[in-house]
C-alpha cells in the first residue's frame, strides 16, 4: 500500500538579485506505508523543501502531495497526520521533558490520565524512561535528540520527517543513533523520510535512498543499488569514495570489454550493454582494488593511516588521475614511493548509463 | 603574572568609579535620617521623623479623616499625591506600551510586508528623539485637537515612546529566538493562538517583562515630556520634586527619593532574578 505520493511538485524561490532557482524541480516520489527512505544531496539540492512541503511549511507552486489517498495541499501544517523531528530539535525550554513530549497531546486536548500514560510509553521507546521531570537544558545533545523523537511520536503520526536530526551528535553517538532510528522505524511500522547530506548515514539506515540534485532526483535505490551501481556520474561521487575510467571500448570478448583510456591504460570491464569504440566512464571503488604482481602499474604518492586500513593514492605509470585504494595494513604494506600493480575484478567495475 | 602598581590603581580606579556614581545616593540616604528642618544639608541628628510624617500622612489621606491643616503639612500632601499621579501613570502606562511593543515585535518578525525596514526604523525614531521636541510636539498636538490636559494625555504621551522600548527589548529575545520553535508547536498540532500562547509568549516572557520593568521605570522617572502635557492639578513626582525644588527644599524629599531608590533596587533586583530563571 502507498502511503505518501508525491507528484510533479515544483517550487522555485526568488533569489535576491531577481533571478528564479527551482528548489524543486518537478518531484515524483512514493514511499510505502513502512519504509525508511532518504533524501540525499548536497546543500541546496531541494531536500529540505521537500520535507518541508510534505509538513506543510513551503507551499508547492504545482503539483501534488498525497497521504494515504488524501491530498495535502488543503492543509495547514497544524492539521496535517505528520510529525517532524527538526535538525536544531526545536525543544521547548520552558517546558519540562514530560510537558515537551505530551505538547502534540495537550494541544489536541487529550486529558491528563492519558496524556502521562502515552508520555511514559514515548519516552520509554526512546529510551529515557524516567526522565520526564527534568527540563531540556538539562540533558545532553543525544538525550535532548531522544526528546525531540518522543515528541514527534507521541501523537502517532502516520509518517514522522526527520530534517538532519544526527548533524549535531559527536560520531559514536551518531552512529548508535542511526541504529536506534532504524530498529525504531521498523516497530512503530510507519513510514520515515529522512532528509541528510551524509552518505553514510544513508546507506546505514534506509530501505531506500532518493539522491538529489538542484531540484531534481538523480536516483532512487536501495543502498547496495546507489552504491555498486550508480547512474550518473554525480552519484558515483556523491556517495562513498570513486574513482572514475573514462575509456573507448576497443573489443569485446563473450562478458568482458576491453577498454583503454586516453593515457592507454587497459582496463577489463563487463561487457553488458557496450559495443565497440564507444566511450564509457568506468566506476571502481578504492576497496575494489587489492595489489598484486600485474595489473595497472603504479607509484605509490601518498599513504595515509585510518586505523585497520591504509588508504593508498597511487599515480599510473601511464598517466591520468590517481587512484584512491583501500588496503590492509600490515608488514608488508607499501610506503610511499613504492611501485605497485593494481588488479581488480571485472565484474566489480560499473559502467554509468549518462556520464 | 600581575603588575602589582597596575593592580592597584585599577582598583582605586574603580572604587573612585563607583564613589562617583552611588556618593550622590548614599548623600540623599544620609540625610533623610537627618533631624534639621531648616538646613538639611547640616546634619542635627538621626530621626526618623520624614519618614513617620510620610507614612502618617499617607494613612491619614486615605481614611479620609484629617484634613491637612498647616501649609508645611499640606505640601507634603501634595507631594504623596503626585507619587501617587506618578504610580497610576507608570502601571497604566506599562500595561499598555507591553501589550503593543510586543505586538509589534512578533508582527515585525513574523510576517512579511512591504516598508517592513522602513516601519521597523520609525519605530527607534520616538526613542532617539529629544524628550523636549517629543513634549513640545505632544502638548501642540493635544491643544490643536482640544484635547484637556490631564492623566490620559500624560499616559498617551508616556506610551508613545515607551512602547519603543518595549519594541526593541523584546525584538532582541525574538530575535535570538529559533524560528523551528514555532513550527514545532504547528507541527504538533496546535493552532496559531495556541502557539503563542504556549510556546512564543513564554519564551518571550524574560524579554517581555524587562521591557515592561524598564517602561515602568522610565515612565515613573520622566520629568520633560510629562512637564508638557500634564495639567496644572495632575503633577507627576518628578515635575512636582523639581517645582518643589525651585521654592526650597522640604527634607521629606529625601525620604522619598530613598524609597524610590529602594524600590528601584527591589524591581532590578526582581528582574535579574526573573531573567535568571527563564533564560538558559
Amino acid at each position: 500500500m502507498a502511503s505518501l505520493e508525491i507528484r510533479a511538485a515544483r517550487r522555485h524561490f526568488v533569489t535576491p538579485e531577481g533571478g528564479r532557482v527551482a528548489a524543486l524541480d518537478g518531484i515524483d516520489l512514493t514511499v510505502g506505508a513502512n519504509e525508511f527512505v532518504t533524501l540525499l544531496g548536497p546543500s541546496g539540492c531541494g531536500k529540505t523543501t521537500l520535507l518541508r512541503a510534505i509538513s506543510g511549511f513551503e507551499a508547492l507552486d504545482s503539483g501534488s502531495i498525497r497521504l494515504d489517498g488524501t491530498d495535502l495541499a488543503a492543509l495547514p501544517p497544524f492539521k496535517r497526520p505528520v510529525n517532524t523531528v527538526f535538525q536544531s530539535y526545536a525543544l521547548f525550554s520552558h517546558m519540562s521533558v514530560a510537558r515537551n513530549v505530551g505538547y502534540a497531546l495537550e494541544v489536541r486536548g487529550v486529558d491528563r490520565k492519558a496524556r502521562e500514560a502515552a508520555v511514559e510509553s514515548a519516552l520509554a521507546k526512546v529510551g529515557l524512561t524516567g526522565m520526564g521531570g527534568r527540563r531540556p537544558n538539562q540533558l545532553s545533545g543525544g538525550q535532548r535528540q531522544r526528546v525531540a523523537l518522543a515528541r514527534s511520536i507521541v501523537a502517532e503520526p502516520r509518517l514522522l520527517l526527520l530534517d538532519e536530526p544526527l548533524s549535531a551528535l559527536d560520531r559514536n553517538l551518531r552512529q548508535q543513533m542511526q541504529i536506534e532510528l532504524k530498529t525504531l522505524q521498523s516497530r512503530l511500522g510507519i513510514a520515515f523520510v529522512f532528509v541528510t547530506h551524509d552518505q553514510e548515514e544513508a546507506l546505514t539506515m534506509s530501505d531506500r535512498i532518493v539522491v538529489m540534485r538542484a531540484g531534481r532526483i538523480e536516483q532512487i535505490g536501495t543502498p547496495r543499488e546507489i552504491y555498486r551501481h550508480p547512474r550518473t556520474r554525480f552519484v558515483a561521487e556523491f556517495i562513498g569514495e570513486t574513482n572514475l575510467f573514462h575509456a573507448t571500448v576497443d573489443r569485446i570478448e563473450g562478458a568482458q570489454a576491453l577498454a583503454r583510456t586516453a593515457q592507454g591504460v587497459e582496463m577489463l570491464l563487463p561487457a553488458t550493454g557496450l559495443r565497440r569504440g564507444q566511450a564509457v566512464t568506468a566506476v571502481l571503488r578504492p576497496a575494489d582494488f587489492s595489489l598484486a604482481d600485474q595489473g595497472i602499474a603504479g607509484r605509490v604518492t601518498r599513504a595515509v593511516y585510518l586505523g585497520s586500513d591504509l588508504q593508498l593514492y597511487v599515480q599510473p605509470d601511464a598517466g591520468g588521475e590517481e587512484i584512491r585504494v583501500t588496503a590492509r595494513d600490515g608488514a608488508n604494506a607499501p610506503a610511499t614511493g613504492a611501485a605497485v600493480h593494481l588488479s581488480y575484478a571485472p565484474e566489480a567495475a560499473h559502467v554509468l548509463e549518462a556520464a | 603574572m600581575r603588575n602589582p602598581i597596575g593592580w592597584a590603581s585599577l582598583t582605586l580606579f574603580s572604587l573612585g568609579f563607583f564613589a562617583f556614581i552611588y556618593a550622590p545616593l548614599f548623600v540623599i540616604i544620609g540625610y533623610s535620617f537627618n533631624s534639621n528642618p531648616v538646613n538639611m544639608m547640616v546634619w542635627d541628628h538621626f530621626t526618623l521623623d520624614w519618614y513617620r510624617g510620610l507614612f502618617g500622612l499617607a494613612r491619614e489621606q486615605l481614611s479620609g479623616s484629617v484634613m491637612p491643616a498647616s501649609g508645611y503639612v499640606e505640601s507634603t500632601g501634595h507631594m504623596l499625591a503626585a507619587l501617587r499621579n506618578s504610580l497610576m501613570v507608570a502601571s497604566i502606562t506599562t500595561v499598555i506600551s507591553t501589550v503593543i511593543g510586543t505586538a509589534t515585535a512578533i508582527a515585525l518578525s513574523r510576517f512579511r510586508f512591504r516598508l517592513k525596514g522602513f516601519y521597523s526604523g520609525f519605530l527607534m525614531l520616538p526613542m532617539m528623539m529629544p524628550d523636549i521636541v517629543l513634549g513640545i510636539g505632544l502638548l501642540i498636538f493635544f491643544v490643536t485637537i482640544g484635547m484637556q490636559l490631564s492623566m490620559l494625555t500624560i499616559i498617551i504621551g508616556h506610551c508613545t515612546f515607551l512602547s519603543s522600548y518595549v519594541f526593541i527589548i523584546v525584538q532582541a529575545r525574538m530575535a535570538g529566538l529559533d524560528p523551528a520553535l514555532e513550527e514545532a508547536s504547528a507541527d504538533l498540532g496546535a493552532s496559531e493562538w495556541l502557539t503563542l500562547r504556549k510556546v512564543l509568549l513564554p519564551q518571550l516572557a524574560p524579554g517581555i517583562l524587562g521591557g515592561a520593568l524598564l517602561a515602568f521605570v522610565i515612565s515613573m522617572d520622566d520629568l520633560v515630556i510629562t512637564y508638557f502635557v500634564a495639567g496644572t492639578d495632575n503633577t507627576t513626582l518628578p515635575v512636582y520634586i523639581f517645582g518643589m525644588i525651585r521654592r526650597g527644599v522640604k527634607p521629606e524629599i529625601n525620604a522619598i527619593a530613598t524609597l524610590i531608590i529602594l524600590a528601584s533596587v527591589v524591581i532590578a533586583a526582581a528582574g535579574l532574578w526573573l531573567r535568571a530563571r527563564k533564560t538558559d
